[in-house]
């Protein structure tokens, strides 16, 4: 009896110690872990198209258009607001630019500032972009903006995920 | 920024940038029935307006935990409020605003030494209704604007 307390006992203290043990190891370990599965961990969108407007609204003056989608961020699932600005260029394509600033992702405007009637403009620190979203040199952000992926079906525009762009 | 461990590593390398700070004031006061629901609430509509604030201007303004207090003692939170802001001053921050829906602080509004944002408070309501969220929005825009003006 006695002997059965005490090897449960030293099973008990066993099984903390691995676990202790375990959870050392678990904590050394968890930096690696996180790198693997990082990009589970970060903010999925699904690579799901939405329907956000349609066709015949767009025209050559960026608009801004907005959106809600799910979105699964680790711990959290959310409803998240996303926003593109939308236009036709000269070649009568669709654009579709993410409003995210490369620099610190303040929220750009089009056309907000009177001295640049023509660019993107950002309130934060004055960033600009001309109108196919590349960076004007000389101001903060290093990059274009990011451009979502975009599909039309039956007179609708989908967007995708946003893409970036390598710095001019 | 919000107080996060993402943020903050985008923040340290670029704080000079970051120079706003926006915190939020929310009383509560759990003893009394009649005032939990409201205050409840009027968290729930703060926090909503300053998320929307920091989501249109995180590279500029950093959003501090919210400063929580037992309503109605506002004239003894004027130092622990100014504290916090001290503290924070140890950073770079060049503007520091207080955003509120409490009218209390408006009669303490000069020892403060951050700018208090005081906006009237929303009764209770629907925070989910469209009206509700228009009225937000249109509000936040507000306000983001009157911060713009500082800078
Ligand atoms: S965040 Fe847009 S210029 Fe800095």
């Amino acid at each position: 009896m006695s002997d059965k307390k005490r090897v449960s006992r030293r099973q008990f203290l066993n099984y903390t110690l691995t676990g202790v043990g375990g959870f050392m190891a678990a904590g050394m370990l968890a930096p690696m872990v996180r790198f693997a599965i990082d990009p589970v961990l970060q903010t999925k969108e699904g690579g799901e198209m939405h329907s956000v407007a349609s066709v015949d609204e767009i025209t050559n003056e960026p608009t801004r258009v907005e959106w809600t989608i799910d979105q699964v961020d680790g711990w959290y699932e959310s409803e998240v607001q996303k926003t593109a600005w939308v236009y036709r260029n000269e070649k009568d394509e669709i654009v579709a630019l993410s409003p995210i600033c490369t620099h610190l992702g303040c929220t750009v405007d089009w056309a907000s500032n009177e001295e640049y009637p023509n660019q993107f403009y950002c309130p934060c620190h004055g960033g600009r972009y001309t109108k196919d979203g590349v960076n004007v040199k000389g101001t903060p952000p290093t990059a274009p903006l990011p451009v979502y992926e975009h599909k039309v079906e039956e007179g609708m525009l989908y967007l995708g995920e946003a893409q970036s762009r390598k710095g001019a | 920024m919000r107080w996060k461990e993402n943020d903050i590593k985008q923040y340290l390398p670029e704080k000079e940038y970051i120079d706003t700070l926006l915190i939020p004031l929310i009383p509560f006061d759990p003893a009394s029935d009649q005032m939990m629901g409201k205050q409840a609430f009027q968290k729930e509509i703060n926090q909503i307006f300053t998320s929307l604030i920091e989501k249109e201007y995180r590279g500029r303004i950093f959003l501090a935990p919210e400063y929580y207090y037992i309503s109605g003692a506002a004239e003894t939170e004027v130092s622990r409020v100014n504290s916090w802001i001290n503290q924070f001053k140890k950073q770079p921050f060049m503007h520091v605003f207080l955003f509120t829906f409490d009218a209390k602080w408006k009669k303490h509004e000069d020892e403060l030494t951050g700018k208090l944002l005081w906006v009237p408070a929303i009764q209770s309501g629907n925070i989910q209704s469209t009206e509700t969220q228009s009225f937000v929005k249109e509000q936040a825009g507000q306000i983001s604007e009157l911060i713009q003006a500082y800078w």
